[in-house]
């Protein structure tokens, strides 16, 4: 069952004068549960397809399916709460709310909603994604007092706390070194495992991209390659 | 209460600039609850002190014609007034009876004319500690019949000296002449100025001089056991008093201003006089005394306000700016919100808490330093002039802060904490998500 189904999509950017065609007509999709990276070089896309799939963008034209809502038309608080509930997100640089400590960081997305689950559900679920995660001994401590590693590893449990469909990390581990990033991307892959959460991230790390299951290459705002697609294909033929 | 978690915390974030801006509220506080609270202390003050000099909060003269067809001033027993006294007295901390003239008073060659009560200081504790005696003893005047206690400027004029002896001269309730020895006991500070200068003799006495019988007297002077309801207490003596067929009178104050503020009968003007028969009451308060007082510091209580306006106004420039800053510190943090499903109005909501935590810290703290301002100053005896010692309260400046004033203040400081910071806020609230997020900030 695809959970994120891109058809036709372009994307424009005007920088004064000047038109920026970050995406030129890009189709693919990708199944729940997948582990897919959406790989190329700056520029070629990744994030501007990131942020369509996170519904924090709009496409100039074409359609974006998210786990069978279409985006297009879609107000303002719709597509907050289409995000709410179906997405999580992980930054490059974290983007922890540096006033909130690891575990309210965890919490916050919780809090935003209307179906909030119990207090003790919460704190349950946080618990145990913060034990997954390996920073139960940092429970209280602030971002300013975590690692790069430790606060991207709380980014990701974050991601997960409203139990999203979908993970969206955009370059997870640009900002980590290559130890802390490998051990990342293998926590995601972990959690992806363990709770069937479809993880997409965009990388230009070709031993990350390897851990894939599902491989999206680009190029100047193209799909030139698609692992899944082309297995498919062969599949067929 | 997420937002107003994230607000709370973002206060404390920048303590330094959280810090000056509460400051400047809290300056704004401080110098409107100190006005506020020290022009409530003069009106309660001067209020108080009025009341003690008048001896009451409530005024009763009564006015009836003579044999000759005179109107004249006085207040014989009646069942009525008892039955009134007996029927509120759960509402009369006190009262007394007065009497009171306008004589000559004279001491060898020179003579000045003064105001004169006649009254029982074996009831009137209150104004025998109102006093402020420079010469003499009031000790003196509970013994003697004819001990008078003169106001220093009366003294001064006639050049006497406590223990000598001065002549009264004066003219009875039926307009004949009559003179009487008067004893020095003191010489008291007055209040001139305000209308307030009067020399107290023993009522029994200026009765004798007067023509009244010894039980009679001219004014029933009442303290209220709350000021409050003084109007009302007013309403119930005035309805009670009234005569059949009477009409209640206007509640104009009709002083006498010869005398400055004090309740004396006013003159009656020809043109209204239509005999009656028996005594007919004239019921007034200290409210209506006190009017111009509370007019002149309502115009010092406006002035405060609009001083604490512009200081107010200053510090919404701050926050507003300092919110533009914020929101721009803050695009990042707001765009990672948003993406997580944060609604506009929960971003906004978290930039108003913001807005009022300060204004509320801000006044709390300047509550704080005018309680402590008020603690200081209130604590420090003044040796001003005794002219101002009406003012004072035992010689101490006192403030009194009405809880409406407060809330009042409270009120503006929050709507103008939120004012400034809605700008900003609602610009927070819409940034897109994705220009958020790609801010460097």
């Amino acid at each position: 069952m695809a959970i994120v189904e891109l058809d036709g999509v372009k994307k424009v950017y005007y920088l004064g004068k000047a038109e920026v065609h970050a995406l030129r007509g890009v189709s693919f999709s990708i199944e729940k549960g997948d582990f897919a990276s959406i790989v190329g070089p700056s520029g070629s896309g990744k994030s501007t397809i990131l942020n369509l799939v996170g519904c924090i963008d709009q496409p100039t034209e074409g359609r974006v399916k998210i786990n069978g809502t279409l985006t297009e038309g879609l107000s303002d608080k719709e597509l907050t709460n289409l995000r709410h509930k179906t997405v999580g997100f992980i930054f490059q640089s974290f983007n922890l709310i540096p006033v909130l400590n690891v575990y309210e960081n965890i919490e916050f997305p919780l809090l935003l909603g209307r179906d909030r689950p119990s207090r003790k559900e919460a704190r349950e679920w946080i618990e145990y994604l913060i034990e997954a995660v390996g920073l139960a001994d940092h429970m209280h401590h602030k971002s300013n007092e975590l690692s790069g590693g430790q606060r991207q590893r709380v980014a990701i449990a974050r991601a997960l706390a409203t139990k999203p469909e979908i993970v969206l990390a955009d370059e997870p581990t640009a900002n980590l070194d290559s130890k802390t990033g490998q051990s990342i991307i293998e926590l995601m892959k972990k959690m992806n495992a363990e709770l069937n959460t479809t993880f997409i991230f965009s990388t230009h790390d070709t031993t990350i991209m390897s851990i894939a299951d599902h491989v999206i290459r680009l190029l100047d705002g193209l799909v030139v390659e698609d692992t899944k697609a082309r297995a498919a294909a062969g599949g067929l033929s | 209460m997420f937002t107003l978690k994230v607000a709370f915390r973002n206060i404390s974030r920048q303590r330094k600039r959280s810090f000056l801006l509460a400051g400047a509220i809290a300056f704004g506080m401080l110098v409107i609850t100190i006005i506020n609270a020290l022009t409530g202390g003069l009106v309660g003050n001067i209020r108080e002190n009025f009341s003690h000099a008048l001896g009451g909060h409530v005024f009763i003269t009564g006015r009836e014609f003579n044999e000759r067809g005179q109107v004249i001033t006085k207040i014989r027993p009646d069942e009525r007034l008892d039955q009134l006294l007996e029927e509120n007295a759960d509402r009369i901390q006190a009262f007394t009876k007065r009497s009171q003239a306008l004589p000559s008073l004279i001491f060898g060659s020179k003579q000045t004319m003064h105001l004169v009560y006649g009254v029982d200081f074996h009831e009137e504790d209150k104004l025998l500690g109102s006093l402020v005696v420079t010469q003499g003893s009031l000790d003196q005047v509970l013994q003697a019949e004819n001990a008078v206690i003169l106001p220093l400027p009366a003294a001064e004029r006639l050049g006497v000296e406590v223990g000598e002896t001065i002549l009264i001269k004066l003219e009875t309730l039926t307009g004949q002449h009559n003179v009487g020895e008067l004893v020095v006991a003191a010489f008291v500070e007055d209040q001139e100025q305000f209308g307030l200068s009067a020399a107290y003799v023993s009522r029994a006495y200026l009765n004798s001089l007067l023509g009244l019988g010894p039980h009679e007297y001219q004014m029933l002077n009442m303290f209220v056991t709350d000021l409050d309801v003084v109007e009302e207490f007013t309403r119930t003596f005035r309805e009670g008093l009234l005569m059949p067929g009477e009409e209640q009178e206007e509640e104009e104050p009709n002083v006498t201003v010869s005398v400055g503020g004090v309740p004396l009968e006013p003159v009656p003007r020809q043109e209204r006089i239509t005999r009656w028969e028996g005594t007919r009451y004239r019921v007034m308060n200290i409210n209506q005394i006190m009017e111009p007082v509370e007019l002149a510091v309502g115009v010092l209580n406006r002035v405060g306000l609009v001083i604490f306006i512009i200081l107010l106004l200053v510090t919404m420039v701050g926050i507003t700016n300092t919110f533009r800053m914020i929101l721009l510190e803050r695009t990042r943090e707001i765009g990672t919100m948003r993406a997580f499903g944060m609604h506009k109005s929960q971003v906004q909501q978290i930039f108003l808490w913001e807005a009022v935590l300060l204004g509320l810290v801000g006044c709390a703290a300047g509550l704080a330093l005018s309680g402590l301002t008020i603690l200081v100053v209130g604590n420090w005896p003044l040796n001003v002039d005794p002219s101002l010692q009406f003012f004072l309260q035992q010689g101490r400046i006192t403030f009194r802060l009405s809880l409406n004033d407060l809330i009042l203040n409270l009120v503006l400081v929050v709507l103008t904490s939120l004012l400034a910071a809605y700008w900003p806020a609602r610009a927070a609230a819409r940034l897109s998500p994705i220009k958020a997020l790609s801010s460097h900030t």
